[in-house]
């Protein structure tokens, strides 16, 4: 693969390596800095992949850079706000939208509220779309591995969800009575 | 041995899409024979599409994109050291000097910044937005060809229809060559997704004489027109820019705010005339024309 073949088709997983870095950091300077650092690994790399692979191969590589980097650091887990730049949605249905937003903003806060090895693996399945295999590669173990940590992490998911959505019910509730 | 329980245990491994051949085909015939296990599979489905529409968490900003670009164009690690790596703990009494000389700076040089901030914003011609910057960065990116397009239709209303569930905001596109009868003088392309301040921003590709023409759409929360010249139409302050040869207008409306990048030789204000000739603009694009 050519340089400029390899750097149009890097730059287009930027956006995934950043949320991958926040997913591994939960600080947006962190973040960034550990996408810099992927990129100036992966560009001085002699292996790089073609097509399909480099997405996986860059993750693994801001995977190991992380860990190089964190294990000397305290980073403690810190509550990323996600709602800050969200910009005003605009619909027909204003309560269509109210609810979609809702809905979403739950979801988010759910999956960064997950300890850290469910999110990972969360993010690497349902937000990138990685194969088993592929985040068995990036995280460095089994396929099976894989399969059950993502089943415990869904339905720790499923959790946190069902009780917030019945607490936002009781709340409703309680609204509509006055 | 397609009893209910082994479909149920392979419904996850069916939904991510890691089952092939025949262990696929067997799940999908229970699943048209059962309704419970249908039923099954939707709620689960239901979820996963809930967990996946959730994304994306968090979006790169422009500037990371910029010194990303640099790292792979040349090879050059960025100009400021990683700020994970330059995290050590340091003495307490390190530590104070330090805070020290920065408040010594801070007292020294904020006058100096107050005065360029003030005489910045007191200057008509001021500096481009960074979402025109954002804008003129994109345009070039499409220009060299390194920004391929996630949809490409030459129908306003499809490229409208894609972008309804991409973005926080409704992008509406007009049909002003249909509308207004006119000649064809450009040609829509396609659209896709650009990040800008951690939020998507919509950008659709036109095309004109061979030339690309971009149009950057976001919230109007999110960036605002300003720097280079002002020009008012019906209630709309349009701000021109050239940036590194490129005419930028930026604009809001109705809670949007707009970029338009070309490289068009027409001056300023008349990129617009070129699309809006048609009699229905004639008002709008009045005040627009140069005045001789």
């Amino acid at each position: 693969m050519s340089n400029a073949l390899f750097s149009q088709a890097a730059l287009e997983h930027i956006d995934a390596l950043y949320g991958y870095a926040m997913t591994l950091t939960r600080d947006a300077n962190e973040a960034e800095d550990l996408v810099q650092e992927t990129y100036v690994r992966a560009a001085g790399a002699s292996n790089r992949p073609d097509g399909d692979g480099l997405k996986a191969w860059m993750f693994v590589i801001m995977r190991n850079a992380w860990l190089n980097q964190v294990r000397h650091v305290n980073s403690g887990p810190r509550f990323v706000d996600l709602d800050g730049n969200e910009s005003v949605e605009m619909s027909n249905n204003p309560h269509v939208v109210y609810l979609r937003k809702l809905e979403r903003e739950q979801v988010r806060k759910a999956i960064e509220s997950l300890p850290d090895a469910y999110r990972e693996i969360v993010v690497l399945r349902d937000i990138e779309g990685f194969t088993y295999q592929e985040i068995a590669t990036v995280l460095h173990c089994p396929a099976g591995t894989v399969m059950s940590r993502l089943g415990r992490a869904r339905g720790k998911l499923r959790t946190l969800l069902s009780s917030w959505h019945s607490a936002l019910s009781v709340k409703s509730m309680a609204v509509g009575k006055r | 041995m397609n009893n209910c329980d082994d479909i149920r245990g392979r419904l996850t491994l069916y939904l991510d899409n890691e089952l092939q051949g025949d262990e696929r085909g067997a799940v999908e015939a229970h699943l048209t024979e059962c309704e419970t296990c249908a039923a099954v599979l939707a709620r689960e489905l239901n979820f996963l599409n809930a967990v996946r529409e959730s994304g994306p968490l968090h979006v790169a900003s422009p500037a990371l994109r910029a010194r990303v670009a640099a790292i792979l164009s040349d090879g050059r690690a960025p100009a400021v050291e990683p700020r994970v790596a330059a995290k050590p703990h340091r003495s307490g009494s390190r530590l104070s000097w330090v805070v020290a000389v920065a408040a010594v700076l801070l007292v020294l040089l904020l006058p100096m910044f107050l005065w360029r901030v003030m005489d910045q914003s007191a200057t008509p011609h001021g500096q481009p937005s960074s979402f025109a910057l954002m804008a003129k960065d994109t345009h070039l990116r499409r220009a060299r060809g390194q920004l391929p397009l996630e949809v490409e239709s030459a129908s306003p209303q499809n490229i409208s229809d894609w972008f309804s569930n991409k973005v926080m905001f409704s992008v509406k596109l007009p049909n002003y060559q249909e509308s207004s009868g006119q000649e064809k003088l450009y040609t829509l392309e396609g659209a896709r997704l650009v990040s800008f301040e951690s939020d998507y921003a919509a950008y659709v590709a036109y095309r004109m004489k061979d030339r690309p023409i971009s149009l950057v759409i976001t919230s109007d929360s999110l960036a605002k027109p300003s720097g280079g010249e002002e020009i008012a139409s019906r209630g709309l302050k349009f701000h021109y820019n050239a940036i590194d040869g490129l005419k930028v207008i930026t604009w809001s409306d109705r809670g949007l705010t707009y970029a338009l990048v070309s490289d068009l030789d027409e001056r300023g204000q008349q990129s617009c005339i070129v699309c809006h000739e048609g009699t229905k603009d004639r008002d709008f694009i009045e005040p627009l024309k140069p005045k001789s």
